[in-house]
């Protein structure tokens, strides 16, 4: 039996190896770490790596990589497969599931293996309550970024697996790259975020001057990165974005829709600023300032030297 | 063209309260159609007026699911079919089967679908769907542009967008920038309530490979919120020095 490991992300697939770690340590088998078509040295993980090659370009490819894994299973006898829960993830973990005819588990956290199912547990209901699920094994399972730790050291050894041919359904024509923020999110200590409040886009340069005093990251809601694309999809925190766990949350001009909120809880110390003192995000504030952020913000820099 | 569109008639969760043990109060809750889905109902209705095509909108559920279809019909979608079942007593892999299966009963070009629900967020029953049939999908179409025998659409993915194409019939799941999705007028929902809504049994639907239920709920809680709600209104000057202060007392900023 083995637990896999899998994420076109590097950092969420050494997170996802630890959780695929903690799982096979419980059914007494092995991890090993799934990475397509050539070993990726900047994915760090202390244990077994397979790398999947075919003739075809694997990575990004979601056809191909559901064929892929799915040919795997029944050769590595798998039990869980663990995909890290990004938008690809999710759908090749959907259909590697029914491929496989097993059940699935989306975005579930604290992974457990209990009277032979796995159990995990997820946020519902725009992440105002928590589910704890549970499903038959084997199964397939996707874990949000920042659940779980990385896993640290280099792989213990490294696997080379030739697959036959396989051919998509979709065909991929050619990739955008989106702009890429300066820092990342999911590693930051602080993040100062924006949201609705700001008018313009030129405006942000002011909470980016706030961050860098505070040498923190930028975030967002959601309108900002998909409907105004003030900022990259990458700095959208919440539901259908990334989880965050800073030390210092600063959300300004973010009223706090439940689904940017899904995104923060797990902050240590969170900050509103907003004009409007009815704003759901007060409730969750440790601290918070109503008002004008355009007055606010000019303040807090005079302060937080 | 023919288009499906699936539809989840899902908890208004802005609207969810939780008792005084901190479960979700489920019975008294307010219901709609999942948020997402109201943009897979638009796109549809757009592809109809700028293509000429019959929109079909798919749910599984109860009676009470055909308030989320009339609410599609009456956005300009032509007829409902509901599958009648409780839905809690699906997991996902069960859901998208017999979605799938009413799907194949009547032949399709397109079939819509969100990224996910409002209430649960899964993201998994549209490529589940595709998978079943053995379509190709095409997962967080931010723009979709119908062809003569194919789709190209744009995948808005986290750090990329992808131009994608493939073959009718295809499965597609839409992103809510895709579109802002209209409101019916009064005229339109009454309109709507002549339009067909069909039903189908769940076991006429059951074939030999329909999936047993594997997945649960054990159990749903509220999540605790313990902050502290300190404001520090009044002069913003005096507001924002306050609040510098506590956070290096919070040894969270560099003092």
């Amino acid at each position: 039996m083995t637990v896999l490991a899998y994420s076109e992300n590097s950092d969420l697939a050494t997170e996802t190896f630890t959780a695929s770690r903690e799982l096979a340590n419980q059914l007494d088998c092995e991890a090993l770490s799934i990475q397509l078509d050539e070993l990726d040295k900047s994915i760090q993980v202390n244990g077994k790596v397979a790398v999947l090659k075919s003739e075809r370009h694997l990575s990004g490819n979601p056809d191909l990589i559901v064929t892929a894994l799915s040919n795997l299973v029944p050769k590595l006898n798998a039990s869980v497969i663990l995909i890290g829960a990004t938008r690809l993830g999710r759908q090749v973990a959907s259909q590697i599931a029914v491929r496989m005819r097993v059940s699935a588990l989306s975005e579930v956290r604290s992974l457990k293996v209990e009277d032979a199912k796995l159990t995990g547990v997820r946020a519902v209901y725009g992440g105002r309550f928590t589910a704890k699920v549970s499903s038959g094994i084997p199964c397939v399972a996707t874990i949000p970024t920042g659940t779980y730790q990385k896993n640290e050291g280099s792989p213990t050894s490294v696997e080379i697996i030739s697959l036959d041919r396989m051919s998509e359904k979709v065909v991929h024509i050619e990739t955008r790259p989106k702009i890429k923020g300066s820092t990342d999110i999911k590693t930051a200590l602080i993040i100062i975020s924006a949201g609705r409040g700001f008018k313009k886009k030129e405006d942000l340069l002011m909470l980016e001057k706030l961050a860098k005093r505070l040498d923190g990251a930028v975030g967002c809601s959601r309108p900002l990165s998909s409907d105004l694309g003030w900022m990259g999809e990458e700095n959208h925190i919440g539901l259908t974005g990334a989880y965050v766990h800073p030390d210092l949350y600063v959300a300004v001009g973010i009223s706090g829709q439940l689904q940017h909120i899904a995104g923060i809880r797990d902050s240590k110390i969170i900050v509103a600023i907003n004009k409007d003192k009815q704003a759901p995000i007060f409730q969750i504030a440790d601290y918070g300032i109503v008002g004008d952020l355009y007055e606010i913000i000019p303040a807090l820099l005079k302060y937080l030297a | 063209m023919k288009i499906i569109v699936c539809v989840k008639h899902a908890i208004d969760e802005s609207e969810l309260k939780a008792d005084s043990s901190g479960k979700p109060e489920l019975q008294d809750a307010r219901t709609k159609m999942s948020s997402f889905d109201r943009n897979a109902v638009e796109e549809a209705i757009r592809i109809k007026e700028t293509k000429g095509a019959t929109v079909t909108i798919l749910s599984l559920g109860t009676d009470e699911a055909k308030k989320s279809i009339k609410e599609a019909l009456a956005m300009g979608a032509d007829e409902g079919l509901l599958i009648q079942c409780n839905p809690a007593e699906l997991d996902t892999l069960g859901t998208s089967y017999y979605l799938s299966q009413a799907i194949q009963r009547k032949p399709v070009d397109l079939v819509l679908c969100s990224e996910g629900s409002s209430d649960t967020y899964t993201g998994q029953v549209g490529p589940m769907i595709a998978e079943w049939i053995g379509y190709p999908f095409i997962g967080y179409a931010r723009k979709i542009e119908i062809r003569e025998n194919d789709v190209r659409c744009e995948q808005a993915y986290e750090d990329r967008v992808d131009v994608s194409e493939a073959k009718l019939p295809v499965v597609i799941s839409v992103v809510n920038e895709i579109n802002e999705p209209r409101y019916a007028t009064l005229i339109q929902m009454l309109q709507a309530s002549k339009k067909p809504i069909e039903d189908f049994r769940l076991e006429s639907l059951k074939g030999s490979d329909a999936p047993h239920t594997q997945v649960s709920v054990i159990d749903v809680n509220v999540q605790a919120v313990n902050r502290k709600r300190i404001i520090f209104d009044g002069e913003i000057n005096e507001a924002a020095k306050k609040l510098a202060d506590a956070l290096r007392n919070e040894r969270v900023i560099k003092s």
